[in-house]
């Protein structure tokens, strides 16, 4: 039975009408995008609105007074629009370029490098045939991969040993095509919700 | 033009047309096609059923509207494993539209009325938190130097959940759903590599090729990919959803799409030796 929700009648609409971009554009479609983006920033108009009064207005209530820092840091952002101290927008911009890479620099180091480094170079034989095989391809494949991006030795590419990037290449061409595989994998995941929406939710089709 | 060319040409109205009664078929008859559990969800089930009860769990809900059709059922399942466990959870949002996404898992879910589970013993809602890394960091280091109240306004002093949680060392296991690589990779930094934190994580199929060697090298202690990691999730936990239903939309017009592909490769070469034939 069809629903007689106009919640869900509203979804529907916005569903197919996002949709019909793939046929061809259109005016439904761009009424859709307009409506999304202008949904999209007001909401998120909003939570910016919250996050200053739950997590810094509140704090200064409490009689936190370090917070006053972080708001006139806030401010200072703004001064970007003013022609004559513009520049002042660049202190906070610094704390946060500082704060975001130190913040996430930190352990980015341990989780991409060292630990990647040194699970490539672990043993190669594993408990079973299949996970050998599968570490045998992943030293191959890093060590190709990265004589790939070897530019400074002319006969890295040129000379006998020519064919560590050649394979390098293609193992990063079959990475480039199970990432793209995936990604097909996400959309169509993605749509296949919206469907069962519109079969079940909205047109009630299937129970 | 020759009929080699003309497949190639084919309009893009036929090909999506093709693909979108692909997609509804299995949704109106359903094909039942056999579930094979992957390692990585199932690694995911086994790391929350081996939390002693009463255990502490961090969930950060990563994704909004576009990302819930996929995300959404595997939250849904590991919130059942959740409640049926008897664990306790701080849920929070990395992702502005994350909030949004709450009340719909909520309803879904329907902890009070299906696990007895309550609002601020048993579970808590800190909202969005903004800054990314910055806020993961703040959570995991010192809870009430970021968060004052919840997300209902509730100061968390007052929420007996959140009386003793102070930061990272309360938190048993840590937990994320997203569809941002920002975030996916932001928890294996802030919470694995900086807090040495049991980690868990689940994602769009389209980064998991990034977020593998992350589970390959233990960092992530399971992984849930997309569609395929849901519908496991369901299946594992005893909860059918959408998932699965979507695994039998998925199978059938991938199989489509891979018929096209081999179609379009055939055409292109077929087109290919019929000029070098004229010349």
């Amino acid at each position: 039975m069809v629903s007689t929700d106009p919640l869900v009648w509203i979804a529907a609409f916005y569903t197919i009408a996002a949709t019909s971009y793939a046929f061809r554009d259109n005016t439904i479609f761009k009424f859709s995008e307009n409506t999304f983006i202008g949904a999209a920033a007001g909401h998120l108009i909003v939570m910016g609105v919250k996050n200053v009064r739950d997590f810094g207005w509140a704090h200064i209530m409490k009689g936190e007074m370090i917070y006053w820092v972080v708001f006139v840091l806030g401010i200072m952002l703004y001064f970007r629009f003013h022609r004559k101290y513009y520049w002042l927008y660049r202190y906070p911009i610094a704390f946060l370029v500082g704060n975001g890479i130190g913040i996430s620099i930190r352990a980015a180091i341990h989780s991409d490098f060292i630990v990647q480094i040194a699970a490539t170079a672990g043993p190669l034989t594993a408990a079973t045939t299949f996970d050998t095989f599968n570490n045998i391809i992943l030293f191959i494949g890093v060590l190709t991969a990265l004589s790939h991006f070897i530019f400074t030795f002319e006969g890295m590419h040129r000379g006998t040993l020519g064919w560590a990037p050649k394979i390098g290449r293609w193992m990063i061409l079959l990475a480039l095509g199970a990432s793209f595989g995936n990604t097909v994998m996400t959309r169509f995941g993605q749509y296949s919700g919206r469907i069962l929406y519109l079969v079940r939710d909205w047109l009630g089709v299937v129970a | 033009m020759s009929a080699w060319e003309k497949l190639t040409a084919l309009p893009r109205e036929v090909v999506l047309g093709l693909v979108l009664i692909a997609m509804i078929i299995p949704v109106i008859r359903p094909l039942g096609l056999p579930l094979m559990v992957g390692t990585m969800a199932k690694d995911w089930y086994d790391t929350v059923d081996a939390l002693p009860e009463g255990s502490i769990v961090l969930f950060d809900i990563g994704f909004g509207a576009g990302g819930y059709p996929t995300l959404g059922p595997a939250t849904i399942a590991s919130f059942h494993q959740f409640f049926e466990k008897n664990l306790k959870i701080i849920i929070m949002a990395t992702q502005v539209a994350g909030s949004m996404m709450y009340p719909l898992i909520m309803d879904a879910v329907n902890p009070e009325t299906i696990y007895g589970a309550v609002y601020g013993e048993d579970y808590v809602f800190i909202g969005y938190i903004a800054g990314t890394q910055t806020a993961m960091a703040g959570v995991l280091g010192d809870l009430y130097a970021i968060v004052s109240v919840d997300y209902k306004g509730t100061p968390i002093a007052q929420i007996p959940l959140l009386k003793d949680v102070k930061g990272a060392d309360d938190f048993t296991l840590v937990a994320y759903i997203t569809t941002s690589g920002d975030i996916a990779e932001g928890w294996v930094y802030q919470a694995y590599s900086a807090y040495g934190k049991d980690l868990i994580g689940g994602m769009l199929s389209m980064m998991t090729t990034t977020m593998k060697p992350y589970y390959d090298t233990g960092q992530l202690l399971g992984l849930l990919d997309g569609v395929k990691g849901a519908s496991d999730m369901e299946f594992l936990t005893g909860h059918p959803g959408d998932a699965i239903r979507s695994s039998d939309v998925l199978s059938f017009s991938q199989t489509l799409v891979l018929i096209f592909i081999v179609i379009g490769n055939i055409s292109y070469f077929g087109a290919r030796a019929a000029r070098k034939e004229e010349f």
